[in-house]
């Protein structure tokens, strides 16, 4: 404890001495006349001085010391930011893509899944690509993100080419453990959109997707990314 | 230099988060599985040697007027680093920590200690402070992970033994789900807090109050 204790003096003279031989003025009203120092200022100020008069005033070389101290922090940081960004990206853009490729395959199997490009797709539907065998196309995968309970979602929808549920896979989502989950996470639950189309409605009518007690803002969030997803292929598909 | 002394503050006498009582945000909400506590636990000692490292480095260039700026600067830049460095090469714990790593940031413990002791001891020594603070955390982290997973969940060490599947213990049937939730957070922090109290009162021979 008492090593502690002596540290702070042993650093105060260390700290000031600098200042000091700079600019005597500036050291001491920032060590001895605290309380007085922001009074004087404002005043300074009322009189037209402003900012102006505090850059030419006696504490210059201290503001100056300030701000190249921490611009030169800041500028070391942003430079080993980019560092670090510049390497890592292409690591975070690559294993991104692989976690989709894994859940096209998931949501309906083929061989390439090419973009589809030049559409107006419906809201929420970010991407929606064809998925070919053999050069044929068998069915449509859309990427779509929603909201859940937890904030945004993002899924893959797989459509068959009569505009039927062949698959849904989350791919990231925020939902509370253990709640949410149960729907996010859970194939099971996920499989029971197969088959179905447009619209799906939750927990009611002929094209029903049963939802999961006390997960009803999950259910909802992944039931409007499928019927998205299924308004964008029937677009294409009529 | 004391190194038996530091580490008996950190892990035990000013333990961050049961005796300084730093850092309760991220311990309610990240300790609900092993892998979690535990990738938060590493996450949060490495940053918070790192930064306690460089701004004892830095101590007597940083004037005093900015220091706080100084140090969330040096801090965010370690968190960022650890985050990106986390969702390129550990995407599973990036994934499960989510949201939590950006909020080291403002991590108490970090600020606490760059403002209590790196800024004021030299390199070693401030290193030596980040990792046993490091470690007191990362132990709380633990044992209240350990105990919310198992009544919660009813399983121990979910998505890091046995495959990911953790070892269960009981059916999640019977579990208790509250235990994961935040109020589940609250009650174990608050019992271990009680506990610690408990066991140094008897140490101190003061009959625990």
């Amino acid at each position: 404890m008492s090593r502690r204790d002596k540290r702070p003096e042993d650093k105060k003279p260390a700290e000031t001495a600098p200042v000091q031989s700079t600019a005597p003025a500036a050291a001491d009203t920032a060590a001895s006349e605290m309380p007085p120092a922001p009074r004087r200022d404002r005043r300074e100020r009322k009189e037209g001085g402003g900012l102006g008069a505090l850059l030419a005033g006696p504490e210059r070389p201290y503001i100056l010391r300030l701000t190249v101290t921490l611009f030169g922090i800041s500028a070391a940081a942003a430079l080993l930011l980019g560092i670090v960004y510049y390497i890592t990206k292409p690591v975070i853009d690559w294993r991104t893509e692989e976690k989709t490729k894994a859940a096209m395959a998931m949501v309906l199997e083929a061989e390439a899944y090419p973009k589809v490009e030049g559409l107006t797709l419906p809201d929420g539907v970010t991407a929606l690509h064809a998925a070919t065998d053999g050069g044929e196309t068998v069915g449509y995968v859309c990427e779509v993100s929603s909201n859940g309970f937890g904030g945004a979602m993002s899924l893959v929808v797989g459509v068959g080419l009569d505009g039927r549920v062949t698959g849904v896979s989350v791919i990231k989502h925020s939902e509370t453990k253990n709640i949410g989950t149960k729907v996010v996470m859970s194939s099971k639950v996920l499989s029971r959109f197969i088959g179905l189309e447009s619209p799906v409605t939750l927990n009611g009518g002929t094209n029903r997707f049963d939802g999961v007690t006390g997960a009803t803002f999950s259910s909802k969030g992944v039931t409007a990314a499928v019927n998205a997803a299924l308004t964008a292929v029937d677009a294409v598909l009529s | 230099m004391n190194v038996g002394k530091q580490i008996k503050e950190g892990l035990w006498s000013q333990n961050p988060v049961l005796v300084q009582l730093l850092g309760m945000c991220s311990t309610l909400a990240i300790t609900t599985s092993f892998s979690n506590g535990l990738g938060m636990g590493v996450s949060v000692t490495i940053i918070l040697t790192l930064s306690n490292v460089i701004i004892s480095l830095l101590r007597k260039i940083i004037p005093d007027k900015i220091r706080i700026a100084a140090y969330i600067v040096v801090i965010a830049t370690f968190v960022t680093m650890v985050d990106l460095l986390l969702q390129a090469y550990l995407p599973d714990i990036a994934e499960s920590l989510g949201v939590f790593i950006p909020l080291i940031v403002v991590n108490c413990i970090i600020l606490a200690r760059a403002e209590a002791f790196a800024s004021k001891n030299r390199v070693l020594p401030a290193a030596i402070d980040g990792l046993c603070q490091g470690f007191g955390y990362t132990l709380v982290l633990l044992v209240m992970s350990v105990i919310r997973e198992f009544l919660g969940n009813g399983t121990f060490g979910a998505g890091l033994l046995n495959g990911g599947e953790g070892y269960k213990v009981f059916s999640s049937d019977y579990s208790a789900l509250m235990m994961v939730m935040p109020v589940g957070g609250f009650l174990t922090l608050g019992v271990l807090i009680a506990l610690m109290q408990w066991v140094q009162g008897r140490s101190a021979g003061k009959g625990g109050k």
